[in-house]
């Protein structure tokens, strides 16, 4: 590098000298110059960055700015123009490295000239043999420092950069290809070996050293390149992909067949979902804002200034905000999808007036204020270990509604949306239908969620059917794609 | 030459410049500074939280003399909060004004065109700049000093007025349609900063100069933390730093950035330490972490973090 650098610095130093027969020199310099920026946005785009010409414009003019013999300067200027994201950085960093430290490094060896035409006879004499073989001619190129068609060689069996749509059955065809690629290097370090063995009359003893060290470093770095392994970056800058993909893998399990690592992935996902529901909640409310002038309302309330409008009044209906009461079965396995809904209503808590929230298996406990104290996941541990419920017993839709009418049917009033979760199996209970039907007739809407299969909802002690009749919307509940449905019909 | 613009000579002195202003900078971010100037290109800053992104407007604006303006977004953001709202209320108080003026300027007219042509002779005041309330694009735009606007955050924005904005950074004009285009008069010095919560689009990128900031190295945390609390000892500041590098680099829901570093620092001089025990991290950790869960990581690994 130092001595690449070092010609840099000569050509700058003379650029500034100003001195008239030097200029033709001068141009050859810059010359070259923009050939190195040049080859190094070949290389960087067949390695998978995307460069516009318009940003090698901005580059090179922007070199002409700074003193590109001091090397920071010089990197960050490339930096600056070819690494656009946080993705690219760290990938930018090793082609940089790659590039201009250990292809050049060396360039100093091959500059003198014996050395150069002593590497290149040797790879032209190697030439001829490798041509049934592709992969052995880019990695002789790589060596005689053009490292571009390597770089097109590793991209298209998906070793560059950032591809993270490779299918899983795409994964054992570039093993096989990196396979070819790893051959293909041992191959042409052995020929050169053998070359070198066999021509030690021809070569003398410093040039066979110096040869040799050369070959090595780049078969290294040609090999090092090869096994990189993609490095994930997981820091607070990085949230946006991760987030989807997890999205799509725990979107579709059943709930009650979540492991306890996914349960607290699904707590990250919803967290991120719901900040993301809030997002359009509140842009839905800025939008609410604008809209057709209400001229008869303006006109209205501008009588009480003399006719002037101070104040404008836009044809907009303010957002109903709706009280919500769940009612949770807890037993078995619907409290697995009952936990999420409740984790997920009480995030949103400020799209409703007031969230009211009942556990029940038989008979029903109030939990509202549970919710209200703690942290929502430790409101849920909580739930678990201490409302006053029998946990052991029978589910008893029954029991359950007749303690509500009693205690609590004030509750519901015309604002009020009603959310009951539960498998509806009453174990040949009464269902106390009628009860279900005048809490339907209090409240504005009643909406039952249900975790089992649809399949199942008519079989055996369920009594789906009856209480299907009073409900405004039934709705399967099964995985968080389901109730991410939900929410979002929910408070949109 | 009393009015000259100040500006950076090259890309040492932008160094030097923004350490008298209080900020220490890399090299990368000396460069990028500097080019910026020279190319009249805005800058996006990206980097995880805490590491300085607003900060270096800030140093910017103050080594250079200039204004800063600061917009920020959010999502919702648009035109009239971004760049310029008309007063309604004093437009209104102006009709009123006008009624009653309008019998002394049409009196003596002959005919209705008369009185019409006298009327249209006035100046064209309602849609003039008397009420125009200009918002921090517009008044970055027609400032008559080179300021430096910030654009914090421009990632918590809209797609749509990420557009808008592109269309402002490209040309430095913005057109009001009742008053004609208004175009720059001084090219501000513009910083976007961004948090990654998501990508912006590349056509915004191919117009600024990329610059990511990351967690400074050892030598520059430390003199960092020599410069803004200069009473702290050499030692514990380098005791401090290495522990503060062993933290960041562990998994955590939030690593402690280069505020908390001086926070720390801060406190530890308050509480008259002298030297960093287990005892002592242990104390003070809630500083520089903000979860739970991270302090009790940190607590597991302690002997490792200060050995």
């Amino acid at each position: 590098m130092e001595s690449w650098l070092n010609r840099v610095y000569l050509f700058t130093v003379l650029h500034h000298s100003n001195t008239p027969f030097l200029n033709g020199f001068i141009a050859k310099a810059l010359l070259l110059m923009v050939d190195l920026v040049l080859k190094f946005v070949g290389i960087a785009r067949s390695a998978g960055l995307r460069i516009a010409t318009s940003e090698v414009l901005d580059c090179l003019n922007q070199m002409q700015l700074v003193d590109i013999a001091e090397e920071p300067q010089f990197a960050a200027v490339l930096r600056a123009n070819f690494a656009k994201s946080r993705r690219e950085q760290r990938h930018f960093d090793r082609l940089y490295q790659m590039f201009f430290h250990e292809l050049r490094q060396d360039a100093s060896i091959v500059n003198s000239e014996p050395l150069a035409q002593q590497v290149r006879d040797i790879l032209q004499a190697l030439a001829p043999v490798p041509k049934d073989h592709p992969n052995m001619q880019t990695v002789l190129d790589f060596i005689d420092g053009n490292p571009l068609p390597y770089f097109e060689r590793l991209q298209q069996i998906g070793i560059g950069p950032d591809d993270l749509n490779r299918g899983p059955g795409a994964n054992l065809g570039a093993v096989t290809q990196r396979l070819e690629i790893m051959l293909a290097l041992n191959a042409v370090e052995q020929a050169l070996e053998q070359f070198l063995v066999d021509h030690r009359e021809q070569i003398d003893w410093e040039m066979r050293r110096d040869l040799k060290a050369l070959f090595k470093s780049r078969l290294d770095s040609a090999r090092r390149l090869l096994t990189h392994e993609r490095q994930t970056y997981t820091d607070s800058t990085d949230k946006s992909v991760p987030y989807r993909q997890r999205l799509d893998h725990l979107g579709e399990i059943h709930f009650a067949s979540l492991t306890q690592k996914e349960v607290a992935a699904m707590r990250e996902v919803i967290e991120q979902l719901v900040r993301k529901l809030k997002d359009t909640i509140s842009r839905r409310y800025a939008q609410q804002k604008r809209g057709v002038l209400d001229i008869k309302k303006t006109l209205r309330r501008a009588a009480g200034y003399q006719g002037i409008p101070m104040q404008l009044y836009y044809r907009h209906r303010p957002l109903r905000k709706s009280k919500i009461v769940a009612l949770c079965d807890v037993s078995g396995s619907v409290w697995s999808a009952a936990r999420f809904m409740l984790n997920m209503l009480y995030s949103l808590q400020e799209c409703f007036t007031r969230v009211q929230s009942f556990v029940f298996v038989a008979g029903l406990d109030e939990v509202t204020h549970v919710f209200e104290d703690f942290e929502i996941n430790q409101a849920i541990e909580k739930i678990l270990k201490e409302a006053d419920i029998e946990y052991n017993a029978a589910t008893d839709y029954g029991l359950t509604f007749r303690q509500f009418k009693y205690r609590h049917m004030d509750m519901l009033n015309k604002k009020t949306t009603l959310i009951i979760i539960g498998d509806g199996r009453t174990n040949y209970g009464n269902p106390e239908a009628r009860i279900l039907d005048e809490m339907h007739q209090r409240s504005r809407r009643l909406i039952w969620l249900n975790p089992e299969t649809p399949y199942f909802w008519f079989t055996g002690d369920s009594e789906m059917r009856t209480y299907m009749e009073y409900c405004d919307e039934v709705r399967p509940c099964q995985n968080l794609n389901q109730l991410l449905e939900f929410i979002e019909a929910l408070v949109l | 030459m009393g009015n000259r613009i100040k500006k950076f000579k090259n890309v040492d002195h932008v160094a030097a410049a923004l350490k008298s202003a209080d900020y220490i900078c890399s090299k990368t971010i000396a460069t990028v500074v500097f080019l910026a100037q020279a190319t009249l290109k805005p800058v996006l800053v990206e980097g995880p939280a805490g590491v300085g992104k607003t900060e270096l407007s800030k140093a910017v604006a103050r080594s250079l003399g200039r204004e800063l303006i600061r917009l920020q977004c959010y999502e919702g953001l648009d035109e009239t909060k971004a760049l310029y709202e008309w007063e309604y209320a004093k437009q209104l108080l102006y009709t009123q004004m006008v009624k009653e003026k309008i019998d002394d300027v049409v009196s003596g007219a002959r005919s209705l065109a008369e009185a019409v042509d006298r009327i249209a002779e006035q100046e064209d005041a309602f849609f003039s700049e008397r009420f125009i309330q200009p918002r921090p694009l517009l008044k970055a735009i027609s400032s008559s000093q080179p300021v430096v606007l910030l654009v914090d955050e421009v990632d918590k924005s809209d797609p749509e007025f990420e557009a808008f904005l592109l269309e402002v950074l490209s040309d430095f004009q913005v057109s009001i349609p009742e008053l004609g285009t208004r175009t720059a008069r001084n090219i501000p010095f513009v910083f976007l900063t961004s948090n990654d919560s998501r990508d912006m689009s590349d056509a915004l990128k191919r117009r600024c100069i990329h610059l990511y900031i990351d967690y400074p190295d050892r030598d520059l945390e430390m003199k960092i933390v020599r410069l803004k609390i200069p009473g702290i000892r050499t030692t514990l500041a380098g005791r401090l730093i290495d522990a503060i590098h062993k933290i960041r680099d562990l998994d955590l829901k939030k690593k402690p950035c280069v505020s908390e570093t001086l926070d720390w620092a801060q406190s530890l001089l308050a509480l008259q330490i002298e030297d960093l025990s287990p005892e002592v991290v242990r104390d003070t950790l809630n500083v520089i972490l903000k979860y739970q869960a991270d302090v009790d990581q940190v607590q597991a690994k302690l002997e490792k973090i200060i050995n």
